[in-house]
């Protein structure tokens, strides 16, 4: 099982302090940074779904076994971009909260428009604590560092914007088992349905929180993925 | 108690090395010292020890088995000791 995260704030530690140590149990489970984020390097370009893609097809070469993908955000994105060029190395998929089409990611263009000190800020309360408390505050002034380069120093946003929306033909060619999954409360919900009238082997589960499944629902979110490979 | 601390050594090593400033490497760290309050550990750094400890201490020392029984907060709110101790109740 590999899993991949979402883009900013997120990094390994996105799934390793949630879903993917309970998984572990079950699962052989890797997990990476993307390019720019946590301990990989910060490089100038290439953040669009299909560099990242193929960053995982490098990733993943030694493994022999078609994987179980797991990804958040535009971490989901790009485990469909991966599914949609590799089909037979993908054994199944978990999309959590998928921005699709990639230009209506209101909450992100909307998130990237503030000042790193906004962006912590309009973080959910479960992060802001992992980012923020007493002392110097080391950990928040890396995190505003790493989201000043993010947004500023290389060309995640314009490569986001740049983004276009996959279309249900390609869609609808998916033949492994796939689980969307959205948060009741999440300007992401209505993806599932999509998903599931394109898809004809996609089901949809709805848990309670937004967009930060992982961190808001997070032991919901293990029995879900655990049981959808189970069965 | 010299297994205590000869691990709280090694940790502190790992700890110095994983952070990689220079304020850390004349940093006292002892058991009490709180990763998250007292060294302000990023989560991907925290991620990057306990790789790093598996690696030296072994496959006795499972710590994504331990962590998976842990909710965020107690994670957060972790000290080196509590690392040590869980070390030395693998190797015991």
């Amino acid at each position: 099982m590999v899993m991949t995260h979402g883009l900013l704030t997120g990094s390994l530690a996105t799934w390793f302090y949630t879903t993917a140590p309970a998984l572990a149990q079950s699962h052989r489970v890797l997990l990476y940074d993307l390019r720019g984020h946590g301990r990989s390097a910060r490089t100038a370009s290439g953040y669009d779904t299909q560099t990242l893609a193929d960053d995982l097809t490098a990733l993943t070469q030694s493994i022999a076994d078609p994987i179980t993908l797991v990804g958040h955000s535009y971490g989901a994105l790009i485990a469909l971009k991966f599914a949609l060029k590799h089909p037979a190395r993908v054994a199944r998929l978990v999309l959590v909260e998928t921005p699709l089409p990639p230009s209506r990611m209101e909450e992100f263009t909307q998130f990237v428009q503030q000042s790193p000190d906004a962006m912590i800020n309009a973080l959910p309360a479960a992060m802001q604590s992992m980012f923020s408390d007493g002392g110097s505050n080391r950990r928040a002034r890396r995190l505003l560092e790493s989201l000043r380069f993010l947004t500023a120093e290389c060309s995640l946003v314009p490569d986001l914007l740049a983004e276009t929306d996959v279309t249900n033909e390609s869609l609808a060619a998916i033949e492994c088992p796939v689980l969307a999954v959205h948060g009741a409360s999440s300007s992401l919900r209505s993806v599932g349905q999509r998903l599931a009238q394109t898809i004809e082997s996609c089901s949809t589960v709805e848990l309670p929180g937004g967009h930060y499944l992982p961190l808001e629902s997070s032991q919901a979110l293990t029995e879900t993925i655990v049981g959808f490979c189970r069965g | 108690m010299t297994h205590t601390s000869d691990i709280l050594a090694r940790v502190s090593q790992a700890i110095r090395d994983v952070i990689g400033e220079d304020w850390i490497q004349d940093e006292t760290i002892e058991m009490s010292t709180s990763f998250a309050n007292d060294l302000e550990l990023e989560s991907i750094e925290f991620v990057a020890l306990a790789e790093r400890l598996q690696n030296e201490f072994g496959e006795r020392v499972d710590f994504v088995a331990w962590l998976s029984t842990m909710e965020l907060d107690a994670i957060i709110g972790l000290s080196v000791g509590d690392v040590v101790e869980f070390i030395a109740s693998c190797l015991s």
